[in-house]
């Protein structure tokens, strides 16, 4: 039988449709996009932090696949903003792999210092089609989104849990830890605070600078329905009677704390639960090897944050990875492929099983990782029910904002200032700052 | 006539230029790292500029209005200068005394020691000595309170209370500073002649008054040395601070330098911050040199 014009066609058709899709599906792979980039050399900005140990353990593969060379950068927290902030400002062009906090996207957005992700994610040479934006959980990709665009790959993301000992609960009656912050301070506090056996119920780290903003202070404002501005009508709030009532609580929280507590920063906390020396600490999923690794590792159990009255908003925190606008253009796409392997899927579970933690929901709710590492359950609950994108504020100002916070935070916790007292002073000084500075322009409101 | 080119005539040509080979490379690398970052930030000190803000724009006397009317300014400045008032005259005390004793040690052997175990605090770098009082005053796992606990006293909350946060800071620029004063001084009194001190024995057994008639002039010189280091150094006391409570809690231990840190590198206004940079670069001079006519009035 002779075949027809049109079957001939519509056969040639669908072998080139095949041929192109086979094509397609073949195309991407990491070698290949690098091999116009080999030999670049990448600077990456890190923290001495345990996700940035992992990802630096595991770059040699990345090196070895694509012939980029990458040169990791470390600084402590403290000094990152600073360091990137004058990179940009001097043109040096030092780093190209920015590393940016969850409270300063707008800082590099806002002044043209980084390459919009879509520039990259529209060069079908440079984005991987396995990329997969929405496995990053929503909150995540809400709080690197700036006027509707992604502008970060998120990496090294904390949520705020509550670690307890259940050695010291058992003893104490208790077979599961508060589900309340009110269930803490009025049933779990009272029965362990125990100063003669140098025992506490619970410790918060309040060190002046981000741990007091985040960690302390505002740690207890959304649970009470506080917020720190209404952008809307460009006003600080935090003296309004919910802002009052956490901090209050907080006030008489820290009454069954260790003494010194106000210089206490992460570490020392940590120490603390390791030691056996304080029942319960909230502190970000970042610290749980360090917990487990302790004298009292065997009886450290990790559970979400308590919740206020006005519902759980657990502490949010963690990174993003950009790219430099001020590197020459092949660096550029050299470090979007570094950024975009380092946040991939695949690399999720490496990165884990290497102590880092990542947002990918893929890795987090695989039940083999969550048996392996109990607490990635609690911090995907926690993502995705318990915390809010803009837990503190997205403003372009946001570092001496917080320093204010901090200063008036830390006082009013050393009973300096009242809560009213103190929360009517911070809200003064806040808003003179943001009128001042013209900062309100800058506040960014993400999705919810 | 003479031919400029012979060497009679180029060598003192090249002798009149011969001191500026020494100090030239000296003065240019003074220049540079000394002289223009203070014409850099006089100059922005009259320019409104928040880094990733737009670019500086030219303010007047703005930032200085904003500076001389700022109550954070001021009640840094002012905590600053307890800190001094506190601290400079214990460490000369202090200072003064170790190197009187050194001076009466016949030991040479011990002298020598000491002399190195004096070295010890200021060749330690300041974050680490912050770091180091963190970790041993720490009110649950700190060393001190441990010893305290064992002899039945304490908790001492150290670092957490605001008195006793700039006392602890206070205490440990006491200890990293005395030895710097104690060797200058040290050093002064070295050069007290061997045979006015032996004539002054024989005359009186009287220690003061050896030490007011003999030591003293002697002393004068290292006196004014450790009273405007001490002065420049207090003033700009950062590191060790900051490692220790990083101006906290609240502001108790926010000096001048934390201060203007803070809103150069948090705020990143480098127009408020140089302005601040500058009226403390005045004060510190005008201390200084206040110091220095004041201890030398009866010269002038």
């Amino acid at each position: 039988m002779k075949p027809s014009v049109k079957s001939i066609l519509l056969g040639s058709a669908c072998a080139v449709a095949a041929l192109s899709f086979a094509h397609s599906a073949q195309a991407w792979t990491l070698q290949q996009a690098a091999a116009p980039y080999k030999g670049e050399t990448v600077t990456v900005v890190g923290l001495d932090r345990p996700s940035y140990k992992a990802a630096q353990k595991l770059t040699p593969e990345f090196e070895k696949e694509t012939g980029i060379h990458v040169k990791w950068v470390i600084y402590p927290y403290e000094n990152t903003l600073k360091a990137e902030t004058l990179n940009f400002v001097s043109h040096s062009g030092q780093f190209d792999a920015i590393l940016s906090d969850v409270v300063w996207p707008v800082d590099f957005t806002k002044a043209n210092w980084v390459t919009p992700i879509k520039d990259f994610m529209a060069n079908k040479d440079l984005a991987d089609p396995d990329i997969d934006i929405k496995d990053f959980f929503p909150v995540w990709r809400h709080a690197f989104t700036i006027k509707g665009e992604l502008v970060g790959l998120p990496f090294d993301s904390y949520a705020g849990l509550l670690y307890y000992n259940k050695k010291i609960l058992k003893e104490h009656g208790f077979s599961s830890p508060p589900t309340t912050w009110d269930q803490l301070l009025t049933v779990y506090a009272p029965k362990m605070y125990d100063p003669s056996k140098n025992l506490y119920p619970y410790a918060l780290q309040s060190a002046r600078g981000e741990t007091q903003t985040a960690d302390s202070f505002t740690r207890f404002l959304w649970p009470w329905g506080g917020r720190y501005f209404d952008a809307a009508t460009k006003k600080i709030t935090l003296d309004s009677p919910d802002a009052i009532k956490g901090e209050a609580f907080r006030q008489k929280l820290i009454k069954f704390g260790p003494k010194g507590i106000i210089a206490d920063d992460h570490s020392q906390v940590v120490q603390l639960m390791g030691q056996g020396q304080v029942a319960m600490v909230t502190e970000w999923s970042a610290f749980y090897p360090t917990l487990i690794a302790s004298k009292a590792g065997p009886d450290i159990g990790v559970t979400t944050e308590p919740a206020g009255p006005k519902g759980q908003y657990s502490a949010f925190g963690g990174f993003a990875y950009m790219v430099s606008a001020q590197v020459p253009k092949k660096t550029q796409d050299a470090t979007w492929l570094f950024i975009q392997w380092l946040t991939s899927k695949s690399m999720a579970k490496p990165l884990l099983e290497n102590g880092a933690v990542v947002a990918r929901a893929s890795a987090d709710t695989d039940s083999a990782l969550q048996a392996k590492f109990p607490y990635l359950a609690p911090m995907v609950t926690t993502w995705e029910h318990g915390s809010v994108p803009d837990w503190r504020p997205q403003i372009a100002c946001y570092p001496y904002f917080s320093e204010l916070v901090s200063e008036y935070g830390s006082d009013i916790e050393t009973g300096q200032y009242t809560v009213p007292a103190g929360m009517k002073k911070l809200t003064g000084k806040l808003q003179h700052y943001m009128n001042s500075t013209g900062c309100w322009n800058s506040v960014n409101v993400p999705k919810h | 006539m003479t031919d400029p080119t012979s060497p009679e005539v180029r060598l003192p040509r090249l002798r009149k230029w011969e001191p500026w080979f020494f100090v030239g490379p000296s003065l240019i690398l003074l220049l540079a790292v000394g002289l223009y970052p203070t014409i850099f930030v006089a100059y922005f000190s009259f320019h409104s500029w928040t880094m990733g803000m737009g670019p500086p724009v030219f303010s007047g006397f703005e930032n200085y209005v904003e500076t001389l009317t700022s109550s954070d300014f001021i009640d840094s400045l002012l905590r600053t200068f307890i800190f001094l008032i506190v601290t400079l005259p214990i460490e000369l005390f202090l200072g003064l005394s170790i190197a009187l004793a050194l001076d009466q040690t016949r030991n040479a052997w011990l002298r020598r020691l000491v002399q190195i175990l004096l070295v010890v605090p200021i060749a330690t770098t300041p974050s680490v000595v912050g770091m180091l009082v963190q970790l041993m005053f720490n009110t649950q796992l700190g060393v001190v309170n441990y010893g305290l606990h064992v002899l039945g006293i304490g908790p001492v909350d150290w670092l957490g209370n605001a008195h006793a946060a700039l006392g602890m800071v206070m205490m440990t620029q006491i200890w990293e500073w005395t030895p710097f004063v104690a060797l200058v001084l040290s050093a002064s009194l070295a050069t007290v002649p061997q045979d006015i001190e032996e004539a002054i024995t024989l005359e009186t057994e009287s220690f003061w008054a050896r030490l007011r008639y003999i030591k003293l002039p002697f002393l004068r010189p290292g006196l004014v040395a450790s009273i405007v280091f001490q002065t420049i150094f207090t003033i700009k006391t950062f590191d060790m601070i900051y490692s220790i409570e990083k101006g906290g809690p609240g502001d108790a231990t926010q000096m001048i330098a934390l201060h203007i840190e803070r809103i150069a590198f948090r705020g990143f206004d480098v127009g408020l911050a140089s302005a601040e940079s500058v009226l403390t670069l005045i004060v510190t001079i005008v201390l200084a040199q206040s110091v220095v006519t004041f201890l030398y009035k009866d010269e002038v």
